[in-house]
C-alpha cells in the first residue's frame, strides 16, 4: 500500500484574522476551560499582580490559532478538516481585551508518510503573541476506527 | 498587596510526582460551551445529527479541548503558590485520535521538571507539567504539556 498523499503543499499560506477578544469571552473561556485564575477576569487583581490589566488565557490564544489552522486545512482540503496529531506553541506576549489576533498558517514541509509540518504565528498588529508548530495528518481521521458501538 | 502566605518558589521535591488519577466524561454541553468560548461553533462541535451523518458517534471536540481536563483539586506542587504570579509559557498537545462526546478518560497531571531562569525583572521558575489522558482500554489518547512560569515578585515577562 502506498503512503497517503497530503492535500497540503509546501509554501501554502493563509492569514486568518479573529474578532477582537472581549472580557466577556475571557469569563466565558474561564468557565468552559475550568481555569479560574483571576488574572484573566479580575482587573484590580491583575493590576495588583503587576500585569497591565486582565490578560487572555494562553491556551485561548492557542485555541484561536488552532481554529485558524483548521480553517486553513478545510480551505486547502476541499472543505474537510484534517486531523491535527501535534500542536505546540510558545507564548511571546499576553493578549488583552480589544486585541484582534491575526494568525498566519504556513505549510513548512510534507513528509514521505504524508504528514505535513505547519508553522504558526499569531500577532496583534506588529506584536507577536504566539509562535507554534503543528503536524497535520494527510487526511481526515476515519471516525469509525474507534467507535465502540455500531453506527446507527 | 501580594499574598503574604504564598511560597516564593516551587518546591523541587515534587518533580517526578503526579496527582491522583481522576475521571473525565466528555459531555456534549461542555464541548458546546468550549466551542462558543473560542468563537468556533463548527457543526461538528455543536450539531449531533451533523456529526453522526459524518460517521462520528456524537459531536467531536476542538483540537485544544483537553485543556478542560483539570484535576478536581489543585495539584500538590501548586498548593502553596500564588496563582497571580503564573504566566503561560508554552503548551503542546499530542493526540492519537479526536475526542468525541461520550469518551471517558482517566487522567493524571505529572510535574515533569522545574527549570529556573533569570529574567530582566527577577527570577522565573518554569514548571513543566503533562496531563495524560488514557481511555478505558488503557490507551494514551492525548497528552497536554504545559510550561508555566512562576514569577518572583516583579518579574513580568514569561520570555525575557
Amino acid at each position: 500500500m502506498s503512503a497517503p498523499v497530503s492535500p497540503l503543499h509546501v509554501g501554502q499560506q493563509l492569514r486568518v484574522r479573529k474578532p477582537a477578544v472581549t472580557t466577556t469571552q475571557l469569563v466565558q473561556y474561564a468557565g468552559a476551560s475550568g481555569d479560574f485564575n483571576r488574572i484573566h477576569y479580575d482587573q484590580p487583581f491583575a493590576l495588583e499582580k503587576g500585569l497591565p490589566g486582565v490578560i487572555a488565557h494562553g491556551n485561548l490564544t492557542l485555541a484561536l490559532t488552532a481554529s485558524a489552522l483548521q480553517h486553513a486545512c478545510r480551505q486547502w482540503n476541499g472543505g474537510d478538516a484534517l486531523f491535527i496529531r501535534q500542536l505546540s506553541a510558545r507564548y511571546l506576549a499576553p493578549v488583552r481585551p480589544g486585541d484582534e489576533v491575526e494568525v498566519q498558517v504556513t505549510v513548512a514541509s510534507v513528509e514521505a508518510d504524508g504528514d505535513a509540518h505547519i508553522e504558526l504565528r499569531a500577532a496583534v498588529g506588529e506584536r507577536e503573541v504566539l509562535a507554534g508548530r503543528a503536524v497535520v495528518a494527510p487526511r481526515a481521521e476515519q471516525p469509525q476506527s474507534h467507535s465502540k458501538e455500531p453506527l446507527p | 498587596m501580594h499574598d503574604a502566605n504564598a511560597a516564593n518558589e516551587v518546591d523541587r521535591r515534587f518533580i517526578g510526582t503526579a496527582t491522583e488519577p481522576w475521571t473525565v466524561e466528555v459531555e456534549k454541553g461542555a464541548i458546546r460551551a468550549f466551542a462558543a468560548a473560542i468563537g468556533d461553533e463548527q457543526p461538528l462541535y455543536v450539531d449531533e445529527a451533523h456529526a453522526r451523518a459524518q460517521g462520528w458517534r456524537s459531536v467531536i471536540a476542538p483540537p485544544t479541548f483537553a485543556v478542560t481536563f483539570r484535576p478536581p483539586l489543585r495539584p500538590p506542587w501548586q498548593a502553596a503558590l500564588d496563582e497571580g504570579r503564573y504566566l503561560a509559557g508554552e503548551q503542546w498537545f499530542k493526540s492519537e485520535r479526536t475526542i468525541v462526546a461520550g469518551d471517558v478518560f482517566t487522567c493524571r497531571l505529572h510535574l515533569v521538571d522545574v527549570v529556573e531562569k533569570q529574567g530582566r525583572n527577577g527570577r522565573l521558575q518554569f514548571m513543566h507539567a503533562e496531563m495524560r489522558a488514557h481511555d478505558a482500554s488503557g490507551q494514551l489518547v492525548v497528552t497536554n504539556g504545559r510550561v508555566t512560569a512562576y514569577r518572583a515578585i516583579g518579574a513580568l515577562k514569561a520570555h525575557p
